[in-house]
């Protein structure tokens, strides 16, 4: 089979950039920078060239399996369940700077808003988003406008009170939040992207008003809270496969496999490192060699 | 006009950047070019919070809007705490509003948005109880979900309940009376699997938002934009 002209440039700019590296190291010229060890670049280049690889494979009619992820397959069945109800759907993604490392969060949380008020346009349900950063306000409507008008029910789509923009303060958010959970009586509390301390005032709110609650974060310190009181939750990474799912696209699914092939290269790098410790030798401080001459 | 405006211009912008944020942090050519670089890194932080400033504003004026038209609708039922919402965003603009004004009239007074008097005593008596409450009732929330968690209905959540007591002990004084190794039991706990879980939902993170920088980059991952057009 012919590898088709986009694969062809990926690899090949890939191994133009390794053989570069070579050079330049073999002469003893800075090429990286010292902030960060050239293994996590290479690493990178590696990841970004086998995700698009795989794309353009889906591109070219090759279906990947993606496992399925119960927190997504129950978004729908929750805005089902609030209609039936006759309660709104109450969606939030997230708190803290924008600008920051969370970013990816919000961008997966916005991926999951978009999915969700489709299917709220789609069930005629009432949508709540409420917000705690400012910056995505204008965006938020967008989508949910989107959502509503793309399933042919515009009636529905009220911008004062489908989007709520609350404070930038933590505690403020999380009362207001809380508040707007327990006054409206929501019938699902779907909350994904990145959460601090607040995570669990949304979780207990929802439960007090017996919401179906579904909800995600890669925080790591957050997560155990959502799996213990959410009905179904997003682990980690999950959220940003979220994303991809709701696209429904086969490219943007295949690009999932690039992750595989990233927890593959972990899953070696750490035998790997158990092995060669046990030889009195520490793979990490190869690992962690930075470009630096002179 | 429309469609570039809405489509292809953000998604250049995003692009562009995704590439000059790896090249700034990953590539160096020469000490002037590193130079450039990282005064073109400071300068896209320092967009991002003018961006955030401006943002502010019209969160402000979309906490308005909210709560005005609650009040025309729901009528006397909302009423009073949206007056109260109101009434204190004002308060705190006009106040933070005399303070920047001072902070130019009379540098030498040393009055500034944050220090002026009034919009100080409310921040300092008003805001932080407040927030200071709404933080403390985190602990009857963890208590009433550990109380649900640890109902023992299978072996996992009998495992669970186990690791909770001996942290718990672990993290109290009659923990350590009643037997001194609950100390380095929660310690031991703590750091091999407590930390072995953590990692993998660490490094799955990552992975996650390398691929959907790339999806991204690629012009994949549109949802953000809200309109498909």
């Amino acid at each position: 089979m012919k590898a088709p002209k986009g694969v062809v440039i990926a690899i090949a700019l890939l191994v133009v950039i390794l053989v570069i590296s070579v050079v330049t190291w073999s002469l003893r010229v800075q090429l990286y920078s010292t902030r960060a060890p050239f293994s996590a670049f290479l690493i990178l280049l590696i990841l970004l060239v086998a995700g698009y690889v795989f794309m353009e494979q889906a591109r070219l009619g090759r279906s990947f399996p993606v496992r399925k992820i119960p927190a997504f397959d129950a978004i729908e069945e929750a805005i089902a369940r609030s209609v039936e109800m006759g309660r709104p759907v109450h969606t939030t993604f997230g708190f803290g700077s924008i600008s920051s490392s969370m970013a990816p969060q919000y961008v997966a949380g916005l991926g999951v808003l978009a999915h969700v008020a489709r299917l709220c346009g789609k069930y005629g349900a009432k949508l709540i988003a409420t917000l705690g950063v400012p910056e995505v306000i204008a965006t938020t409507e967008e989508i949910v406008r989107e959502g509503y008008y793309s399933a042919g029910r515009p009636e529905l789509f009220d911008p004062a009170y489908n989007v709520r923009y609350l404070t930038d303060q933590q505690f403020a958010y999380a009362s207001a939040v809380q508040a707007t959970i327990v006054r409206e009586n929501v019938g699902a509390n779907i909350v994904v992207g990145p959460f601090y301390a607040e995570s669990l005032i949304f979780m207990e709110a929802g439960n007090m008003v017996g919401a179906f609650q579904i909800a995600g974060t890669a925080r790591e310190t957050q997560i155990p809270f959502f799996v213990l009181v959410a009905d179904y939750s997003f682990i980690g990474e999950e959220i940003f496969a979220a994303g991809a799912l709701a696209s429904g696209d086969k490219e943007t699914l295949a690009s999932i496999r690039a992750q595989d092939i990233g927890k593959f290269i972990s899953i070696i790098l750490i035998v790997l490192g158990v092995i060669m410790l046990l030889g009195g030798f520490k793979l990490v401080d190869s690992l962690n060699w930075v470009w630096k001459f002179g | 006009m429309s469609l570039v405006v809405r489509k292809y211009v953000p998604q250049i912008i995003i692009s562009a950047i995704i590439v000059a944020t790896v090249a700034f942090y990953y590539l160096y050519i020469s000490k002037e070019v590193a130079g450039a670089f990282s005064t073109a890194d400071k300068a896209l932080s320092d967009w991002a919070v003018i961006i955030t400033s401006f943002a502010l504003i019209v969160g402000g004026i979309d906490i308005l809007r909210f709560h005005v038209l609650r009040i025309k609708r729901e009528g006397l039922a909302q009423a009073p705490f949206s007056t109260v919402t109101i009434a204190l965003l004002i308060t705190m603009v006009v106040f933070g509003v005399i303070g920047w004004y001072y902070s130019y009239a009379d540098p030498k007074a040393g009055i500034t948005i944050t220090t002026q008097p009034q919009f100080r005593w409310l921040y300092t008596n008003v805001y932080a109880p407040s927030d200071a409450a709404v933080y403390s009732i985190l602990v009857f929330y963890i208590a009433s979900a550990s109380y649900r968690a640890f109902r023992v209905r299978n072996p996992m959540a009998l495992l669970l309940l186990i690791t909770a007591v001996i942290i718990m002990f672990g993290n109290t004084t009659i923990g350590g009376l009643i037997w001194p190794g609950f100390l380095s039991l929660r310690d031991w706990i703590m750091t091999v699997p407590n930390t072995a879980a953590f990692r993998p939902i660490t490094i799955g993170a990552g992975l996650g938002t390398i691929v959907l920088g790339l999806r991204l980059l690629t012009w994949r991952e549109v949802s953000w934009m809200g309109r498909r057009e």
